[in-house]
């Protein structure tokens, strides 16, 4: 375990400004003197920071705003859903206490209150989607039903250009292993059929000169999910720690 | 913090990105959004081969297919010669806009150009604004044309003006706030003026307008989906609003696929029809009950207003 000693918050902005060596150019950070911690492992918020989706990550001060307009923390009561934590567990790459939340980090049903009113600038909700993707590429974390579901809405585009909702629909309650009651099927089908909305599987919308832009967007996937593991492992990965 | 989004130049006729729901279960929507701009003369140019923006799934998985999807349509919408691309879905929105964020990076640009090419698209220079179809007939038009467009006053209607999440959020994506233009990200109002000058009573303090509706988890999370929707129906009722309206197909779409879920666990008194803010101002214009395909709704608010003596 290497011993570092790093500042939680830094600074990404490259305009300075400085009047007689005194640093004037209002950013926030100049008033505080920053915590320091040591021992750290910095593994996690490392790879957080690589990834586009996550690059925001170190200009979080832990202030909490996030959490405490959280909708699912305040409104649904989901008191373990605690953004502003699971940021600090990422900084401090407490990974044990980060990987009980796990499946829970993928409960966030984006509406983006967090990345709105962060005073920081951090965009929290992609950040915290990119430490659920950390524990699920480094092992241990159940899949969830969200994630399940966000690979079933790409699979679904990806094959004619235009989402096909009704297979949408069908494909993720089977994977659920729901089952919507016969009648109940029929009773939406026929109303979707009445007022010509029935477009599904051969009569889906389509995207003309699809084939073409979908295969090229499958290899990316593919080739971007590869990359992502790939820089996991060759950071030597990371094993459980506690500070 | 950024000074607002430039919104660069406006066409007269905008692109249109319809999106999946618009085309899909989201019709009347697109319909009635079709009927009300026609009647306050506003048109816009369909993008034909546009597809699907990846919404806030895809992003979970790739930033760059994420960013490669909504960048293609705004690619088609620049060899329109276009520089405004207005949507009528929040998730679609939010996409486009992302995707404007993503690219100002010149070296994604290059990647995301480079993708594009590979599957033969246009390449995209990334000077295509966004705007939501509430905020361009709020801008175009105004609460004034709509006054003089109105045939048939909403008189006797409460309605609750539902905004929902990611209709001005992020400012850092859509503007909000900060670009001319836009609406406010924490009390939006665009809906409520639109609406009032239908001749509806609007509650303008209606204090679910932009919470969440669980739409993101309508399928994967069925505990926060149902919560969140009961409890936008539940501040409509306690404010005492007849309708709620929308203006997001997600939104619309998830409140009506949870309501026998909703009145088992709330029950029936919740209930409120859920209608597109374009059926209300398309009814209010002069569209018939059946004209303005509230059938479609799965709420029935076409037995609601034909009690109310809506023909």
């Amino acid at each position: 375990m290497p011993i570092v000693e790093k500042s939680l918050v830094t600074v990404d902005r490259s305009e300075r400004l400085e009047i007689e060596g005194i640093d004037v150019s209002g950013d926030w950070n100049t008033f505080l003197r920053s915590r320091v911690q040591t021992d750290l492992d910095v593994r996690i918020v490392d790879w957080i920071r690589s990834q586009p989706q996550g690059d925001t990550i170190s200009r979080c001060w832990q202030c909490g705003t996030c959490t405490a307009g959280c909708c699912l923390h305040t409104d649904y009561g989901l008191s373990e859903f605690n953004p502003r934590y699971f940021i600090y567990l990422a900084q401090v790459g407490y990974e044990e206490e980060l990987r009980k939340y796990a499946t829970t980090i993928w409960r966030c049903v984006s509406c983006n209150k967090c990345v709105e009113r962060c005073p920081k600038g951090v965009k929290v909700e992609e950040v915290i989607h990119t430490i659920g993707s950390y524990l699920e590429f480094t092992g241990g974390a159940p899949e969830s039903p969200a994630d399940r579901f966000d690979r079933a809405y790409t699979e679904n585009l990806l094959r004619r250009g235009v989402l096909d909702e009704a297979s949408l629909f069908r494909t993720y309650e089977r994977m659920e292993g729901r089952t919507m009651p016969a009648g109940e099927m029929l009773k939406m089908g026929f109303q979707l059929f009445r007022s010509g909305r029935l477009r599904t599987g051969p009569l889906a919308h389509r995207t003309r000169g699809w084939r073409r832009f979908g295969n090229v967007l499958r290899e990316k996937l593919k080739e971007d999910e590869r990359c992502r593991r790939a820089s996991l492992s060759a950071a030597g990965g990371t094993g459980g720690h506690s500070p | 913090m950024s000074a607002g989004i430039s919104r660069g130049p406006t066409d007269s006729v905008p692109a249109y990105y319809p999106g999946c729901s618009l085309d899909g279960l989201g019709k009347a929507y697109e319909v009635t959004a079709q009927q009300v701009l026609h009647r306050l003369g506003l048109s816009l140019d369909r993008i034909v081969d546009y597809n699907c923006c990846g919404a806030t799934e895809v992003k979970n998985l790739s930033q760059d297919v994420s960013v490669a999807l909504p960048a293609r349509n705004l690619a088609l919408a620049r060899s329109m010669g276009r520089h405004q691309v207005v949507a009528a879905c929040n998730g679609c929105v939010y996409s486009l806009a992302r995707a404007n964020d993503a690219v100002r990076e010149p070296a994604t640009r290059g990647r995301i150009n480079a993708t594009l090419e590979e599957g033969g698209a246009p390449t995209y220079d990334g000077e295509a604004s966004v705007q939501h179809v509430l905020e361009f007939i709020h801008a175009r038009a105004g609460p004034e044309r709509v006054r003089a467009a109105v045939r048939r006053p909403l008189t006797g209607l409460t309605v609750a003006p539902y905004y929902g999440c990611l209709y001005t959020r992020p400012k850092r994506y859509t503007g909000a706030g900060t670009t001319p233009g836009a609406d406010d990200p924490e009390h939006p109002h665009f809906l409520d003026e639109l609406l009032e000058a239908c001749g509806a009573k609007v509650l303008t303090d209606f204090s679910a307008k932009t919470i969440c509706c669980g739409g993101g988890h309508a399928l994967s999370d069925l505990d926060v989906a149902v919560a969140f929707s009961a409890s936008i129906l539940n501040e409509a009722r306690r404010a005492g609003a007849d309708l709620v309206a929308t203006i997001c197909p997600l939104g619309q779409i998830n409140i009506e696929n949870h309501l026998d879920r909703i009145r088992a666990a709330y029950g029936e008194e919740v209930l409120r029809p859920v209608v597109y803010f374009t059926q209300l101002m398309s009814l209010a214009f002069g569209a018939s009950v059946a004209e303005a395909r509230f059938r479609d709704n799965f709420s029935r608010p076409d037995l609601f207003l034909r009690s109310r003596g809506f023909a």
